[in-house]
């Protein structure tokens, strides 16, 4: 194999509270495409941010590009050839493709007259290369979301690139944008390209790959050729974390079912069968983008539902709003608690308070009770604050989580949607979280959670179901729940 | 735990709590008294060659700095409602003109009977407040180009309402809001400092406004709405707020809160003309937003706004007292403005700051 022309040696990354990164070597070879896997949280997206400059790894680590030491910025990267292409779509939808490639890197002649001719010649020759089916005057708001890919590929190669980073590029793509993306990336391969792609659907890893590199929790796993390691290798490597990262709990005896769902359709989620009983945690498993969080705004009320029934406590419900859930004694504690759980300016009382408003019959509200309402979770909870008087911004992850538990506690509410409860909390306050939920379980809840936290999904839930694309791929009862199970469920087989 | 910080609400020397927006401007606005006090003195002195009371502080000119500031006050209760919940109303300006138009001619040419056109007038601003707010809540528009469009329309309206010219109305129409309280104590009048002290019954109509606002944001289901919807609208809908409607009703009292004001500004001049309102929300969202409101929403008080108003017209008040001319008074109100709002940032920006590195030094 040719010389690396990337190296990384020894590069670890610290957030506060959290070691995202440690000791990773990685290396890109002209020409080659080496994947990235791992299951969410493993560290893949810090690692290409650090390749592409966006974050700077910490001191004692060394990134070397064609043989010379550098730290990178963003601009210096991409200036260097290093070209990351997110996720999301980084394109300006009202201009054409030709403006998308050159924007703000326009060819200029006479100092400041924009050369249109040869940008569009060039943008031309790289979509014909490319076999795109759209030309270079293409309005990008008018293309697929596979074609706007292509573009910025289409880009990468106008100022030829030697790294593109692609991360997730099919997340919402088609079966035939798959094949041809796939198609192409090979091609821009075949051209001395060094390629990093990351990707959650092994079928694709498997058949790009020359090298594939496996992150865990931060750490490098293993790299190795494609053609040494197979499918169920590569998704042992992923999994097998120590005991220690899991949490013994206590199991309570199943009760009556409280929310059913029977082919429900809607907000991107089709076919969703399930029972969830009094007594137990329904877990629902999944990459990001599975479609489990669009799962639980459906069933509080907050999107519309295309088709199928929702059952509370064996009646159906039509929810219109999170309102309607609420008065059905429905609690959502929302994945991103910032923007959508908390009012971050206003007081713990304040916080506390306001879900319940819908069941409040007066008009009036005595600041004592708030205040009351709000000490009373705060002791309940043991939520880290003077008093509730405390303006919500100033707590730390874990106790702004227990505001937003205190928030739905307080409505009286039977049946629990968790999406993604301890994020971004550390272990003390997990810890703290989960013996909260237990006492739900004991007091005869329900609790529906939503996790990408394999040990916390593994060692809470008492029955797993897996989506993927939007629907629910399979399920695994208490003695089949494990992360190697539930990573061969949501990443295995086809993509779609 | 470590990275707790301790959270403690400090009182200043004034009412408002550390930290506040109102902090920044208070002082500015009491520094800026003093220095006219001082300046009053000094001038005094040497030209009388006797220290006399600074004019600024007798009661008739602090009543009288009330009775200027009480249309835009009434004005800025409607606003805080609405800035609180995360929008903002352009068009209250030219409702105003075109309420005072509206009713002058409906009395003075239509003969209707003036509590009747008040009524109307007040409808009317709400009617179009609820059309404004309804298109911004339904469709979860902009507010700030919605109403846009409504000043430029309100102001069409109320030029083809009376033809483009002005209507004077008659003393009797409106002079029972002006009648002076004091009068009813003594009908001679009181004097202090050898002035009359003036206080128009429609002052009394602000301050009452003034307490139902405070304690309708404060105190009711309503209010703790408004709050939430402004602060985060998508939690406020995840927490079972229906945002729409809440929006709509505070469009709604924003209209009620624009003809009242209307009625007292129309008292006021007693001629229904389109410069009556004109400029008038820039006012209105000074006063607001130096009261320490934040134009993201939720955030910010109704006494806030109160202040926010009077120290408006105080400093400009002083400023007349002092001398000074009047493009002079629009640079230091500009520059007062900038500066409370930008100082109030900093002090924020300084004690995150604070609170991030001792955050830093606990891990």
């Amino acid at each position: 194999m040719a010389e690396a022309i990337f190296r990384l040696r020894n590069i670890s990354k610290t957030f506060p509270g959290v070691k995202a990164l440690s000791g990773i070597d990685f290396d890109l070879c002209p020409g080659e495409i080496h994947c990235i896997c791992g299951e969410n949280g493993a560290g893949k997206s810090t690692l290409i941010k650090i390749i592409s400059g966006a974050y700077q790894p910490d001191p004692g680590g060394e990134i070397t590009f064609e043989g010379k030491k550098v730290s990178f910025t963003p601009r210096q990267a991409l200036d260097a050839g290093i070209q990351t292409i997110y996720q999301e779509h980084n394109v300006f939808p009202m201009l054409s493709v030709t403006e998308n490639i050159f924007a703000g890197l326009e060819v200029v002649q006479k100092g400041i007259f924009v050369n249109k001719k040869d940008m569009w010649e060039q943008a031309q020759k790289a979509l014909k290369y490319l076999h795109c089916a759209f030309d270079a005057d293409a309005l990008v708001g008018t293309l697929s979301s596979g074609e706007k890919k292509l573009v910025e590929i289409a880009k990468a190669l106008v100022f030829k690139r030697k790294i593109i980073i692609l991360d997730e590029p099919t997340a919402s793509f088609s079966v035939s944008e798959i094949e041809m993306l796939l198609d192409v990336v090979k091609k821009v391969a075949a051209r001395g390209v060094a390629i990093a792609y990351i990707s959650h659907h092994l079928d694709e890893v498997f058949r790009l790959a020359d090298r594939i590199t496996v992150l865990r929790d931060g750490l490098l796993v293993l790299t190795a050729d494609a053609e040494d390691i197979d499918e169920s290798t590569l998704v042992s490597s992923m999994v097998g974390r120590d005991v220690s990262a899991f949490y013994h709990r206590e199991f309570f005896d199943r009760g009556e079912a409280a929310l059913e769902a029977r082919n429900l359709s809607g907000n991107g989620v089709h076919d969703i069968n399930f029972t969830a009983y009094r007594g137990q945690i329904l877990g629902f498993a999944g990459m990001v983008g599975s479609g489990r969080s669009e799962l639980m705004t459906l069933l509080m009320g907050g999107a519309k539902k295309d088709a199928g029934e929702v059952l509370v406590e064996g009646r159906t419900v039509d929810f219109h709003s999170p309102a309607d859930g609420i008065r059905a004694r429905m609690c959502y504690i929302t994945e991103d608690r910032q923007h959508a759980g908390l009012f971050l300016e206003h007081t713990i009382a304040r916080n506390s308070i306001i879900a319940n408003l819908v069941n409040r019959a007066s008009f009036f509200i005595h600041l004592d009770e708030d205040y009351r309402v709000g000490q009373k979770y705060i002791k309940e909870l043991r939520t880290r604050a003077n008093d509730a008087n405390v303006v919500v911004s100033n707590l730390s992850g874990g106790n702004q989580q227990k505001v937003v538990l205190a928030k739905w506690f307080h409505t009286n509410g039977e049946i629990y949607l968790f999406d993604e409860p301890t994020r971004g909390i550390d272990v003390g306050a997990k810890q703290e979280i989960y013996q909260v939920m237990l006492d739900l379980l004991r007091q005869g809840k329900c609790i529906i959670m939503v996790s990408s936290d394999m040990p916390e999904m593994v060692s809470m839930a008492d029955r797993v179901m897996v989506m993927k694309n939007g629907r629910i791929v399979g399920s695994l009862d208490r003695g089949e729940i494990s992360e190697e199970n539930i990573l061969q469920l949501s990443i295995g087989g086809s993509t779609i | 735990m470590s990275d707790i910080r301790k959270h403690k609400e400090k009182k200043s020397f004034l009412i408002f709590k550390k930290n506040s927006d109102l902090q920044t401007v208070s002082l500015v606005t009491v520094a800026f008294v003093i220095a006219v006090v001082i300046y009053q003195l000094i001038a005094g002195v040497s030209k009388n060659g006797v220290v006399a009371f600074p004019s600024l502080l007798y009661p008739s000119n602090i009543l009288n700095i009330l009775i200027q500031a009480t249309p835009v006050g009434i004005l800025a209760l409607g606003m805080t409602a609405v800035m609180l919940a995360g929008g903002i109303d352009l068009s209250v300006g030219m409702m105003t003109s075109m309420f005072s138009m509206f009713v002058a001619k409906v009395v003075m040419h239509g003969g209707m009977h003036i509590g009747w056109a008040l009524l109307l007038g007040i409808m009317i601003c709400i009617t179009l407040e609820i059309i404004m707010g309804a298109i911004i809540s339904v469709l979860n528009v902009e507010s700030f180009i919605i109403t846009l469009g409504g000043q430029i329309a309100c102001r069409g309206i109320g030029l083809l309402i009376t033809r483009s010219q002005e209507v004077a109305m008659d003393k009797q129409h409106l002079g029972w809001l002006k009648e002076n309280l004091f009068d009813l104590i003594n009908p001679e009048g009181i004097k202090i400092f050898s002035r009359k002290l003036q206080l128009p019954y429609y002052v009394l109509i602000f301050v009452a406004l003034t307490i139902i606002t405070w304690a309708l944001l404060k105190y009711t289901r309503f209010g703790r709405r408004i709050y939430a919807v402004g602060n985060n609208p998508q939690a406020a809908y995840l927490s079972g707020i229906n945002v729409r409607s809440t929006k709509l009703l505070v469009y709604i009292f924003n209209g009620l809160c624009v003809g009242i004001g209307a009625t007292t500004l129309l008292t006021r001049v007693g001629t229904g003309i389109i410069t009556v309102g004109q400029n008038l929300e820039i006012d209105v969202i000074a006063a607001v937003v130096i009261g320490g409101v934040a134009m993201s929403g939720g955030k910010g008080s109704v006494m806030g706004a109160f202040i926010g108003s009077i120290l408006m017209f105080t400093i400009s008040n002083a400023m007349t007292l002092m001398g000074i001319q009047s493009e002079w008074q629009y640079v230091v109100k500009g520059l007062i403005i900038i500066i409370s709002v930008a100082g109030g940032a900093l002090s924020h920006l300084f004690s995150t700051r604070k609170a991030v590195r001792q955050q830093k030094a606990a891990l």
